[in-house]
């Protein structure tokens, strides 16, 4: 019995050692002063200096926020306002079909969204860059918006609108004084969702970026395919600290707003 | 006596951790072939009583024997017992036939020999026919039966139900109460039952435990536990009751609400206080001048059988009154009660020292 | 009254589905029947069915499939060890972390670690095997992809575990089954949904996985998305490129219906 626990939390072990190794490894070798991500030569900060420094990369990141910024916020809204349109129907077939539309996108490999974007983007006349870009997030980041709202929508008693109409409330009022206070808590998930889909994305990016424009993701996909240079394991140890700062505010935030709403998991 | 015994415990607790024990100290036995209940109110140990026959869990002290033997560490799938879930545990990707046959499958038993026994255990729960269907498309009603028929066919020594009517309503709640009560007859086996319902208790079972706070209160026949109830906490949960403090003046005398009145209890210290209790049942209304207690109705219900009166005396007790006759609210009332109505309680006695206060004085009586 | 409000909210969500979902469907089919001068053509779908892309589709097939089979034998052991640890939402929440890190990033990272001298190298040496070519390999590419991919298969797994009632265990246990006659009847069966859910969210990426082919694997493994991306940005034959897009899309379209839950 006592034997049995052990060889579980042994690989329990293993397993985590393996997920975060690779990472560990990466912000390791970030302070090398060799230059190489092996043979530890010495402790060094000219890769963190190297990235500051580095103006072009400054306005790449400047580029990623804004974009995840905007798109979050336009998905966002845009994504409470399919789940209110999908909650609001009443033929179970055609929510049922509007749902399978809805969830197209999220289930789609990037490549497939990126291709079809593409042809989209040509054809409606759009230059590829910074609009291309924007579009495009706000776009494979709606579904998740209202994936993440609905069940709020659903859980909400329908009674309680009821009772603010019989109270008095107009439909607006429902809405603004019942309704979105309800879902917030769905509302935040959503939103925070859409953020690290945005900031996170490079397949969907990759095509549709023009020559011009260009985000992190983007950047350091190029900048891997050239091999190894330590100040992407700079820029890597970054990421993983504010990507930790997002995880740690978003707990909070779900932790507030009362029940958790799962923690979400980025596709792809 | 050892071979009708078929669970003992020994001095079991049960302790999570730090926190509190939710079984502290218990010991008891289990005979063959009875309808015993375990009754308590949520968190009184009742379903952890449970859970460590079936094996589910393992005491943190003490001993459980089965049959003689200490089967503390024996895992569940080892153990002569079988369970009816609260929430009846029916397998939802098995149909009725699969789920009934799950543990004659385990045992490898041959397959014309488990469907013969499927077949048998659905006829004795009422359900022949129902081989096929599948779990979602049975009532509640239904998957209860076959829940326990998944429980019977394997022919365990025991049998647990842990508040298996709890999800029914009323009138089905009523028929199976009459349904399980004859199964236990016709099988003939031990059936441990867990609720929180009293009426449930008193109609089905041949004794009771009343638990507390992980200890058991009291234990005995229906009727034992219902008229003589050994503290205040027994008396409450077990049907309504007026409790009310008062004084043995010296055997078979109580004085309360300043009155003295003859009872049947004996073995006290003189003028020891104490608590007695009076079943509504056993109050009439009589006028106010030819009863024992004079009150003024203060509120009825009518009840179907009964109507159930609220009154209160002069000193601000209530007294509940159960009475075919309708009453007036507002009016003074008498009431009266024979000497056999009043059962006294002793503050903090144990339940043993209650059963040799009960033998010493029936047998002062008997000398008398 | 209800009747006569209109659902307004309909009309920006219709449009967005209209135009981001519909649209870019019904363009890449439509691109599919047309060579790269422009013109209508069946030829591309005549070229799909040439071995050369027949070959690319088994092999994208079948390295999804590989990467989704060891996710899923490593995934569900753990899944089901972290619904029995205490604090098992802080586990959860370590599960879940290295997802928030850029895709690209821990490719990165396997670059390093699977390089000539990197840490893989370095304990091949010490167990006396020696220095092997791990990089731009497919087992690398499997690797990695596994590594990437296992969270996705972990959470599906583990939320169906916990919301498998404890009493089904119980059950079982009580009716006489050993632990391991629980797992196979009983707990498997009721955690079949969260398996294939998982499945499906590492097998559809992993069938278009273009970068990590690229970083990783070189050209050694070319996957459906590899060949997507090249004929988009590289060669610049949209019709094929479109034509192959179909066919992935069609196989997507299959997948999710035999992945798909009862309910």
């Amino acid at each position: 019995m006592r034997a049995k626990r052990k060889l579980a939390n042994v690989y329990l072990i293993v397993i985590f050692v393996i997920l975060y190794a690779p990472i560990f490894y990466l912000m390791y070798y970030s302070f090398n002063s060799g230059g190489s991500m092996h043979d530890f030569k010495g402790f060094t900060l000219e890769w963190y200096k190297e990235v500051f420094h580095d103006t072009r990369l400054f306005i790449i990141v400047l580029n990623t926020l804004v974009i995840a910024l905007l798109s979050a916020a336009i998905s966002t809204i845009l994504g409470v306002i399919g789940a209110l349109a999908i909650q609001m129907l009443r033929k179970r077939q055609v929510k049922n079909s509007l749902l399978t539309l809805n969830n197209v996108l999220i289930v789609s490999p990037d490549v497939i969204i990126g291709a079809s974007f593409l042809i989209l983007f040509t054809i409606m006349g759009i230059k590829l860059g910074f609009i291309s870009v924007l579009l495009s997030h706000i776009a494979f980041s709606v579904p998740i918006v209202v994936i993440m709202v609905l069940p709020k929508l659903q859980e909400m008693s329908p009674t309680l609108v009821d009772a603010a109409r019989d109270l008095g409330a107009n439909r607006w009022q429902v809405l603004s004084k019942v309704v979105l206070p309800f879902i917030t808590p769905g509302i935040f998930a959503g939103f925070f969702m859409a953020l690290t889909y945005s900031l996170d994305d490079f397949a969907v990016t990759f095509f549709v970026t023009g020559n011009g424009f260009s985000t992190l993701s983007v950047e350091i996909y190029s900048r891997a395919r050239q091999g190894i240079s330590l100040s992407i394991n700079a820029l890597s140890t970054l990421i993983f600290l504010f990507t930790i700062m997002l995880v740690v505010g978003y707990y909070f935030v779900n932790k507030k707003t009362g029940k958790s709403n799962g923690m979400g998991v980025r596709g792809r | 006596m050892a071979d009708r015994t078929i669970i003992r415990f020994e001095h079991v607790t049960k302790q999570y951790d730090d926190d509190p024990a939710v079984l502290n100290d218990v010991s008891f036995e289990i005979e063959r072939g009875k309808f015993y209940t375990l009754l308590g109110p949520s968190g009184c140990g009742k379903t952890t009583i449970l859970r460590l026959i079936a094996g589910f869990i393992e005491p943190s002290k003490g001993k459980i024997y089965f049959n003689g033997k200490v089967i503390n560490n024996l895992p569940a799938n080892k153990r002569q017992v079988n369970t009816v879930f609260q929430d009846y545990a029916l397998f939802p990707h098995l149909n009725v036939f699969e789920n009934v046959a799950f543990g004659l499958k385990i045992k490898k038993m041959k397959k014309s020999d488990i469907e013969e026994k499927v077949k048998e255990a659905l006829r004795f729960v009422n359900l022949a026919g129902y081989e096929a269907r599948e779990i979602r498309e049975m009532s509640g009603g239904q998957r209860q039966r076959v829940a326990i028929a998944r429980a019977i066919v394997n022919e365990p020594e025991v049998i647990l139900l842990d508040e298996p009517l709890s999800a029914l309503d009323l009138k089905l709640r009523t028929e199976m109460q009459y349904e399980l009560r004859e199964l236990q007859r016709r099988l003939g086996i031990t059936f441990i039952f867990v609720t929180h319902d009293q009426e449930e208790a008193l109609a089905m079972s041949d004794e009771i435990f009343v638990l507390n706070e992980g200890k058991i209160q009291q234990s005995g026949t229906p009727t034992d536990i219902y008229d003589e109830p050994i503290n205040r906490f027994v008396a409450d949960f077990i049907g309504e009751s007026n409790i009310v403090p008062g004084k043995m003046i010296r055997d078979f005398l109580i004085e309360f609400n300043g009155k003295q009145f003859e009872c049947v209890d004996g073995g006290f210290h003189p003028d020891e206080s104490v608590e007695a209790v009076i079943r509504p049942e056993d109050l009439q209304i009589t006028t106010p001048e030819q009863g024992k207690l004079q009150v003024r109705v203060d509120s009825q219900l009518f009840r179907g059988v009964h109507y159930e009166i609220c009154c209160f005396d002069e000193d601000g007790n209530e007294w509940l009154v159960h009475s075919t006759k309708k009453a007036v609210v507002g009016d003074n009332i008498g009431l009266t009660f024979d000497p056999e109505a009043i059962h006294v309680m002793r503050f903090g006695e144990t339940e043993e020292e209650f059963d040799k206060r009960l033998e010493a004085y029936e047998e002062a009586g008997h000398a008398k | 009254m209800q009747s006569r409000t209109r659902n307004i909210y309909l009309i920006p969500y219709v449009l967005w589905i209209v135009l981001f979902v519909i649209a870019p469907i019904v363009l890449v089919v439509y691109y599919s029947f047309f060579d790269i001068e422009g013109h209508f053509t069946l030829l591309n779908y005549k070229k799909f069915f040439t071995p050369v892309y027949l070959r690319m589709t088994l092999s994208s097939f079948w390295y999804a499939f590989l990467i989704t089979v060891f996710c899923l034998l490593l995934a569900y052991p753990t899944a089901l060890l972290l619904t029995k640890t205490k604090h098992k939402q802080l586990w959860l929440l370590l599960i879940i972390l290295p997802t928030w890190v850029n895709l690209l990033l821990k490719a990165y990272a396997f670059l390093g670690i699977f390089g000539a001298f990197g840490p893989a190298n370095a304990l091949l040496e010490t167990l006396g095997i020696g220095q092997k070519q791990l990089l731009f390999t497919d087992f690398s590419f499997v690797f990695t992809s596994v590594y990437i991919f296992i969270p996705f298969m972990i959470l599906p797994i583990f939320n169906s575990l916990e919301e498998l009632s404890p009493s089904f265990v119980d059950a079982a246990r009580d009716l006489g089954a050993s632990p391991w006659t629980t797992f196979r009847r009983v707990i498997f069966p009721l955690t079949l949904d969260g398996v294939k859910s998982g499945c499906q969210a590492v097998f559809i990426p992993a069938l278009s996985l273009f970068m990590l082919a690229r970083l990783i694997a070189g050209n050694r493994v070319i996957t459906l998305g590899t060949a997507i991306e090249e004929h988009f940005l590289v060669t610049q034959d949209w019709g094929m490129g479109s034509t192959i897009a179909v066919f992935l899309i069609i196989a997507m379209a299959i997948i999710m219906i035999l992945t798909g839950s009862r309910r």
